[in-house]
């Protein structure tokens, strides 16, 4: 599992609608808003390069010293974002591609206002489950 | 890049030297300096001069000293200012062909000069200098010089001084042998070192790190750029792999001076990689370099060192990018981060490194506080006692101790701990605050400029942290704002808290209160529900003054404000800053407006739960608030503002007696309501509902809710509809439960805070009195009549409008475009005739009187109560059309209100315009008088044929009037108007009968004839007969219309006047008598000067027999008359036609026979006894 990973969403008005810190580092929430300023700078670098690809998985477009921001860009412009310092492209992918399949599930809560803050605590559980097995 | 010696900073230049003839050197080296590639010159003036060529004498029995360091500091300055490749001896040839002293003395600075250059593989050039062509220089002494100088025949040059193109030619010469022989020394140098390095000779990394860089530089020097690269790569290798292994020096020195060298030849090699053009390799290279040395921080005492070092390297490279004559390449492969690509867009922007040489100069600027706090108390002492003497020593990256004893001055190596006191002392004197902002403006204006706003935030944020503890908080205020107001927009609510909370403290800095209060609202309101946890001493510097966005520390923030709303007093901070406090003296009013971030912490909507109300009565409306800061929000008063002033109020928080009664003093005229309680729980809306009334009419906006906390703070929230009123976009859970500012959740989507106030009731009476039709010609006379019964009337003003009733508007077709004596309006509004108060404001009801042919205003004088005033509108119709008359009247109740306060009657009515009496006219020859006209002869049935009149001869016209109208006329008049003077001499109109006396009347559907005899005297195909004119009036017993008779005019069609040839007369009694015969004569005229054949018949009936032919014919003379009589006697009595008789011109073709009632006779069974007075009797005969 990486040291460092924080993953936020950010929905399609650039609005982060979900954030966690998902690594292993002890001081967690220590770094939270330096990650956060790295994300939203990555920002972007992302906006120029989700129109150039078809591929929904960018990889990674950023890096802050050994940090390294992977992003995903959905259909519906929602982008994950990782920062995180393994290499593993991989299980990034799939940590990825996984993520997206709970978001999905959210998008299809009729109570869910898309664009608007996930809270739930089921897709915040299961997203760091998955990133205790990918990352 | 201004650390960097300049002689490391350019590439290395070759140089040479001359020697002698200083009045040639000057035109040499500007000429060698011309050359491409360049080369410099070490002018000597003359051969005294020439022992610093000479090579630093050796002891060669010295036992080999251990390698003291990497590269040696002035090795390449020596090189490129002092070590020639060749040098160039100046000789005149007058010295060479002189006196044998001269040439002893030629020979002998020869000599000392190979000696100099002796040991050292510098390269020799002898050079005559010839004054002119004259002073030959013979080939034996040629010979013999070269054999003195040891040299080949082409190093031997010989120069014209005074011709300019052998001059040239002789210097060009010159720069070409001295280009070779400069590649030769630095080939055969490099060689030479090489073999060295290739045969190890040496036991030392440093040596063979020095070795390869000796190469490297002596490869550029013959800009062989890809040779040096390999060797310069090939002992940044050789130096990565020392850092565990070297022990010469102590451990921290040691580390500096591996990253001194390393950071020399990682420039050198960027360098020669990013004017090779290779950028994408030039940064890869750098990735490396900061990969393989970033590890290396060392202690955490000296880690500023290492810090500084690497922010170094950022820079450099980002100047070096910035200043690369290769341009970015535009097509870099679009997809980044792949294998074989692993760049990012941004790595290959300046502005990249800039902003991270910022970063970690941040980094070396905590770490220096840090060991400075470390060491303070500790050594302070030792500080003092640390002298200037500290120098930088002979090789790169090293440091010495200089001391001095009398006159000996000794270098002494340092000790790690003196020299990191001596770093200490040396990073102190450097600001590295401007340095870190200048860097971070460097990169934010760039990544401006490249369209990229966050990453440009990102600096932009950390500038004003830089600014911040600087203490420059104007710059950082500046800066924090502009970065909030993208957090705040794109809604990253841990950046906005992060950036706010330095805001909050740069108010507080500047004892600013409001902006404090703004600041602390809008962080107490922003959504951030994480659990507290407890803040680490070092989480101070990631988080700033804000500190952790948690839950807990929303609600500290918020009770500090509000405890400064009760009228607390904050402390200022033991570092500066003012305290803050507000006071009853200096209120504290915070706006806020639909884009307001503080509608987080207060939103007011106003909803009205009607559309329109009238005016005084009351309605219900409902005021809601939401707060979403994390405690209950206690309000002391609200305070309601409407756009009438008058329907202000206030309501007062029940619990808090205290300020109501203050309250009562200042404001007595402002209705006060009461409320049980004014607290706003997190997230909820308190709705309140209450009656106002209006009395004025037009729009009631509720413009602002006012809610007061505290003595002297308010909060001012613009009013919102709820209809339109947008949502907050931070709070915007999927988990929260939507709530409604009404309770009726359709007042939620259609409520308003706006309510239209309706006009008040007109009581004021407007009538218009006409009712029957108008008739086309006549003046219309539609009385309006303004009765006032309960409003007076002020300013009143009253307008006509006059719209055609079938739509369409206009009054007039400009198809038909028949002139009218009053343009083409077929309606058309003549005057308003004011009555009753008219003669008192006579000259002020002109000035706005106004009247165009469908549209009138008219101005309504002053009406008290019960008054009334009346006017007639005259309308006159040319056409018939149904007209729509709109008459509006618009007049203020009150003579003070203003204009605003109108009100506004209307009343229409649609009046029908008709047409009163149609004529209808014929004309008629006298009684059994028939005048052949060829014209009617001719005429072809079927076609409309004008009426022919015979010339000469008194017609008939009788003209019929009837009256299709619905009301009583009176025919006044009925005349024939001939048109010209010219038609009346022609043809005469004289009246017969049939008009009455005067007025007849005329009931409707009635008709009324007239008899005119018409003569005409001239033969004309074409003669206007006149018009006929015909004066009415309404039969109207009013005495309205006494004098005015209405004119209406019809022009009678023209007519054919002709020449009969014939006329037939029938000549027979009024009357007969059964039995008893009477004569019947026909006569014919022959108007013509021919003779006319004719042919008559008489057939045979049952009622008469006659006497006389059935069939003949006849002659009728020129101008004469032919009669043709009959005895004739009635059989049957009443109404008998006459014997059928048919009389036909030959010449003409035309049968002349009379009509049927001419040929008709009343016929008595006996003699009939008239009893009727003389006169009746005559009348009858005749």
């Amino acid at each position: 599992m990486a040291n460092t990973a924080c993953f936020i969403i950010v929905s399609r008005n650039d609005i982060p609608i979900y954030e966690a810190e998902v690594g292993s580092a002890m001081k967690k929430e220590e770094a939270a808003q330096q990650h956060q300023f790295i994300l939203h700078a990555a920002l972007d670098i992302v906006e120029d390069l989700a129109w150039t690809t078809s591929a929904m998985f960018l990889k990674a477009v950023d890096k802050f010293n050994d940090l390294v921001v992977s992003v995903y860009v959905t259909a519906g412009h929602t982008r994950f974002m990782l920062l995180h310092d393994s290499r593993n492209e991989d299980g990034i992918k799939s940590f990825f591609q996984e993520v997206q399949e709970l978001y999905i599930k959210i998008l299809l809560n009729p109570l869910y206002l898309p664009g608007s803050r996930i809270t739930s605590s089921h897709f915040d559980t299961k997203v760091r489950a998955l990133a205790r097995k990918y990352l | 890049m201004e650390y960097y010696p300049e002689e490391l900073r350019t590439p290395p230049i070759s140089l040479v030297s001359v020697v002698g003839c200083p009045e040639l050197h000057q035109t040499i080296s500007s000429f060698l300096h011309a050359e491409q590639p360049p080369i410099n010159t070490l002018a000597l003036p003359d051969f005294s001069k020439i022992s610093v060529l000479a090579r630093k004498h050796k002891d060669p029995l010295a036992s080999p000293q251990p390698v003291a360091g990497i590269l040696k500091r002035d090795w390449l300055m020596k090189h490129r200012t002092r070590v020639a490749a060749a040098v160039a001896a100046l000789f005149r040839a007058d010295y060479v062909t002189g006196d044998p002293a001269q040439w002893l003395q030629v020979c002998t600075d020869l000599e000392n000069l190979k000696a100099a250059v002796h040991g050292r593989s510098i390269r020799l050039i002898v050079i005559l200098v010839q004054t002119n062509e004259s002073e030959d220089v013979s080939e034996d002494l040629k010979i013999a010089l070269r054999k003195r100088a040891e040299i080949d025949t082409k190093y031997l040059i010989t120069f014209l001084q005074n011709d300019a193109s052998e001059l040239r030619q002789s210097l060009t010469r010159l720069a070409s042998i001295f280009a070779e022989l400069c590649n030769t020394y630095y080939r055969e140098e490099g060689r030479r070192i090489r073999t060295r390095i290739e045969k190890r000779t040496f036991n030392s990394v440093e040596l063979n790190i020095r070795y390869c860089f000796k190469v490297a530089v002596y490869a550029e020097f013959r800009r062989d750029w890809a040779e040096a690269l390999r060797f310069y790569e090939e002992a940044y290798r050789a130096l990565r792999e020392m850092i565990a292994t070297s022990t010469r020096l102590p451990p921290v020195q040691r580390l500096v001076e591996i990253k001194a060298v390393a950071e020399q030849l990682h420039f050198k090699t960027s360098t020669l990689l990013l004017h090779g053009g290779k950028v994408v390799e030039a940064i890869a290279w750098f990735n490396k370099h900061i990969a393989s040395y970033r590890q290396l921080v060392g202690s955490t005492k000296n880690s500023f060192l290492h810090w500084d070092w690497l922010s170094r390297q950022f820079l450099v490279f980002a100047e070096l990018l910035e200043t690369s004559t290769v341009a970015i390449p535009s097509t870099l492969p679009s997809h980044f981060g792949t294998s074989e690509n692993p760049l990012t867009e941004w790595e290959v922007q300046p502005a990249y490194y800039y902003q991270l040489a910022a970063s970690y100069l941040r980094e070396k600027r905590y770490c220096l506080d840090s060991s400075l706090s470390m060491t303070d108390s500790a050594s302070a002492n030792t500080l003092g006692k640390n002298p200037e003497s500290v120098l930088p020593s002979v090789f790169v990256g090293q440091s010495a101790r200089l001391l001095e004893q009398g006159d000996t001055i000794e270098v002494l190596p340092l000790s790690d701990a003196e020299y990191i006191n001596y770093a200490i002392t040396e990073a102190q004197r450097f600001q590295d605050s401007y340095e870190i902002i200048a860097l971070f403006k460097k990169a934010y204006e760039s990544f401006n400029s490249l369209k990229a706003p966050r990453l440009a935030s990102h600096c932009s944020t950390r500038m004003a942290k830089e600014y911040f503890i600087a203490e420059d908080f104007n710059n950082a205020k500046l800066h924090f704002d502009g970065v909030s107001s993208l957090y705040r927009q794109e809604g990253w609510v841990t950046l906005l808290w992060e950036s706010l909370g330095y805001l909050r403290e740069c108010s507080r800095r500047f004892g600013s209160v409001k902006d404090f209060i703004e600041y602390s609202l809008e962080m107490a309101s922003l959504p951030i529900f994480s659990a507290g946890e407890v803040e680490t001493p070092n989480s101070k510097r990631e988080y700033g003054p804000a500190g952790l966005p948690t839950l807990s520390r929303r609600e500290s923030v918020q009770n500090e404000v509000f405890g400064l709303l009760r009228g607390e007093n904050i402390l200022p901070l033991t570092d500066g800053g003012c305290s803050l406090i507000i006071t009853e003296e200096q209120p504290v009013r915070v706006d806020v407006d639909v884009i307001s971030p503080l509608r987080m912490a207060l939103l007011a909507c106003v909803a009205f739960h009607d559309q329109s109300v009238k005016p005084g009565s009351p309605t219900m409306m409902t005021l809601s608030l939401l707060s979403q800061l994390p405690c209950p929000v206690e309000v002391d008063r609200l305070e309601i503002e409407f756009n009438q002033p008058k329907c202000n109020f206030i309501i007062v928080n029940a619990v808090k007696d205290l300020s109501t009664a203050q309250l009562d003093m200042d404001s007595q005229d402002v209705r006060v309501e009461n409320a049980p309680s004014l607290i706003l729980p997190t997230n909820k809306w308190l709705r309140l509902t209450y009656e106002v009334k209006s009395g004025q009419s037009g729009k009631l906006e509720c413009l602002s809710i006012t809610a007061k906390i505290g003595k002297s703070f308010m909060i001012c929230c613009q009013a919102e509809s709820p209809a339109s009123m947008e949502e907050l976009p931070f709070w915007k859970f999927e988990d929260q439960v939507e709530t409604f500012p009404t309770k009726d959740p359709g007042l939620t989507y259609s409520g308003l805070k706006v309510i239209q106030v309706e006009e008040p009731e007109p009581q004021v009476d407007l009538i218009l009195g006409a009712s029957s039709p108008a008739l086309v010609g006549e003046t219309f006379v539609v009385p309006l009549t303004i009765k006032s019964n309960g409003h007076e009337v002020y300013s009143g003003e009253l307008k006509i409008n006059l719209v055609d009733a079938r739509g369409g508007g206009l009054l007039m077709s400009p198809r038909e475009a028949e002139p009218f004596s009053s343009g083409n309006h077929h309606v058309e509004l003549l005057s308003i005739s004011g009555t009753g108060v008219e003669d008192e404001s006579q000259t002020q009801f002109d000035n706005i009187r106004k009247i165009q042919q469908s549209f009138g205003v008219v101005s309504v004088p002053v009406l008290r109560v019960g008054d009334s005033w009346s006017c007639k509108l005259e309308i006159k119709w040319h056409r018939p059309k149904s007209v729509m008359l709109y008459a509006s009247l618009g007049y203020s109740p009150n003579s003070t209100e203003a204009a605003s306060q109108r009100v506004n009657i209307h009343r229409s009515l649609q009046i029908e315009g008709k047409i009163p009496i149609s004529i209808s006219h014929c004309f008629m020859m006298p009684f059994r008088r028939e005048p052949l006209l060829l014209s009617k002869v001719k005429s072809l049935p079927g076609i409309e044929q004008k009426v022919s009149l015979a010339l000469n001869e008194t017609s008939v016209l009788i003209v019929t009037a009837q009256n299709c109208s619905e009301v009583p006329l009176r025919v006044i008049s009925l005349s024939i108007r001939s048109d010209g003077d010219e038609d009346s001499r022609a043809c005469s109109v004289q009246h017969v009968g049939g008009i009455p006396a005067d007025n007849a009347p005329l009931v409707p559907g009635e008709e009324f004839k007239g008899i005119f005899s018409v003569t005409s005297k001239v033969d004309s195909p074409n003669l206007e007969v006149g018009s006929v004119c015909l004066v009415w009036k309404r039969d109207l017993k009013l005495g309205d219309f006494e004098d005015s008779g209405v004119v209406t005019e019809q022009k009678l069609p023209s007519v054919i006047v002709e020449q009969p040839p014939l006329i037939v007369s029938f000549d027979c009694p009024p009357h007969a008598i059964l039995g008893v015969p009477f004569l019947f004569h026909i006569r014919i005229h022959n108007q013509t000067n021919l003779l006319q054949e004719i042919k008559y018949s008489l057939g045979d009936c049952q009622s008469f027999v006659f006497s006389g032919p059935h069939d003949n014919a006849g002659f009728v003379l020129p101008k004469s008359e032919y009669i043709m009589s009959y005895k004739i006697v009635p059989l049957c009595s009443g109404l008998q036609q006459l014997p059928q008789v048919s009389i036909t011109s030959v010449r003409y073709s035309a049968a002349l026979n009379p009509s049927a009632a001419a040929a008709t006779i009343f016929v008595y069974p006996s003699e009939p006894e008239f009893i009727v007075g003389a006169k009746k009797q005559e009348t009858i005969l005749v």
